[in-house]
């Protein structure tokens, strides 16, 4: 029955309440693990539209999106825009990333989670003003490529 | 016989699906556009995530919560001894800076009731604690546990011993949000104590520092110097401690703030009489 009730969909979305969770509240010794967090939930974010495609995600991407912007940015935009733009993007694209063999695809992810946390850091500049922090997209960068391989492995592990 | 049960899958219509998610970027779209306004939505909505996200938030990560403040212990406890020597050195230090001090308060007394002036420029609006910390990723945000029904107001002042913390930029009926001196995306406008060198200050990104952004007539301030709130922008209160010039560069200077951002529990917010 718990297996039933737990499904790996509500498994990645426990992960993304806990990892959006870690990331809203600074920890002053430790500055590194909300970023990691942060790029958790990324991950886990754009692993629920590759592989767990549903219209229930728009609303996700609704809530978590304004409470990201209201929490970090204390302005509506940056984290909405950049949810939504990309479960549009997927679904316009999903006929071409059927496609692709699973390395390509994991390059693929991997591809977009850059490009979303550099999206975001672009937009936040552009509607609220804020000044771009290249150490902090060097530091993402760092945590994506130390955490992606495990984190894949573990979702993949989930799904089976 | 009886008859069988049949079960009867409702599915949504893709009519319904589709008119959700054009709902959903509407709704999207009239938040980013309406954001930087005080309608009633977005107040709403900043409410809902001061008061009831955030305490769930701090409940889902108690555990790290724990294990920070366990290591922060733990930290402190190993540098106790190092820690009681050092103050033992400013006990010393400051008991000579005490005598000086009162001398200076009486002449002081004396010289304000010649001059007819007027003993403080401040008013203190409400005593707050730290809720949390959004200060890692993006701005540096801190929240407190008092907002507009304390009389809090956007643009107060926020302070604590040490000086000048920050800036109130939002407040719901009983939290508001402080963005810190050090946040990349604030200015203010200061001046050095022995010169009177008028320049705006940022953050430097690192958290640690203060930056010059601007240096009226290019004039470079002291190494040492203490500088303090010059109160042009009508912002903040002036003469509010900031910190001490730690860098002298050829177009810019470096201030080493007094507040210990790392430790902040308390805030005084307060406003120009």
């Amino acid at each position: 029955m718990f297996t039933k009730l737990f499904n790996s969909s509500v498994k990645l979305n426990i992960i993304l309440i806990i990892s959006f969770s870690i990331s809203v509240n600074s920890f002053t010794l430790f500055p590194n693990v909300n970023n990691a967090f942060y790029v958790l939930f990324h991950l886990t974010f754009i692993y629920l539209i590759f592989y767990h495609y549903h219209y229930y995600l728009y609303v996700v991407a609704l809530v978590y999106g304004v409470l990201f912007d209201i929490l970090l940015l204390n302005y509506v935009g940056t984290h909405l825009i950049t949810f939504l733009s990309l479960l549009i993007f997927f679904v316009l694209l999903k006929k071409y990333l059927i496609r692709l063999s699973s390395y390509q695809i994991i390059f693929i992810y991997f591809i977009t989670l850059i490009a979303f946390l550099l999206f975001e850091q672009i937009l936040a500049n552009l509607i609220n003003n804020y000044k771009f922090n290249l150490s902090l997209i060097f530091n993402f960068f760092l945590i994506s490529l130390i955490i992606f391989i495990p984190t894949v492995f573990l979702f993949t592990k989930l799904d089976k | 016989m009886a008859p069988k049960f049949q079960i009867k899958v409702f599915q949504i219509s893709s009519f319904v699906k589709n008119f959700t998610i054009i709902s959903i970027v509407t709704l999207s779209f009239l938040l980013v556009f309406f954001s930087k306004s005080d309608l009633y939505l977005i107040n709403g909505i900043k409410n809902i995530s001061s008061s009831v996200i955030i305490p769930i938030t701090r409940v889902i990560s108690a555990p790290l919560n724990v294990f920070s403040n366990f290591v922060d212990e733990y930290n402190k406890f190993t540098s106790l001894k190092f820690e009681n020597k050092l103050l033992q050195e400013e006990i010393i230090r400051l008991k000579k800076w005490q005598t000086l001090a009162i001398q200076n308060s009486r002449e002081n007394k004396v010289l304000k009731k010649l001059l007819n002036a007027t003993d403080n420029n401040l008013s203190l609006v409400k005593t707050a604690s730290l809720i949390n910390r959004n200060d890692t990723i993006y701005t540096k945000l801190i929240n407190l546990n008092a907002g507009y029904e304390d009389k809090i107001k956007k643009n107060m002042s926020a302070i604590n011993e040490r000086g000048l913390v920050g800036k109130v930029i939002d407040t719901t009926s009983n939290n508001s949000r402080v963005i810190l001196l050090t946040d990349p995306n604030l200015s203010i406008s200061v001046k050095s104590i022995s010169d009177d060198i008028f320049s705006l200050l940022t953050g430097n990104g690192d958290g640690k520092y203060l930056v010059s952004s601007f240096v009226k007539e290019n004039k470079m301030p002291r190494l040492g110097d203490i500088v303090v709130t010059s109160g042009t922008a009508q912002i903040f209160p002036v003469d509010l401690l900031v910190g001490k010039v730690a860098k002298v560069e050829k177009n810019r200077f470096f201030v080493l703030p007094f507040v210990d951002f790392e430790n902040i529990d308390y805030l005084q917010i307060v406003t120009s009489k």
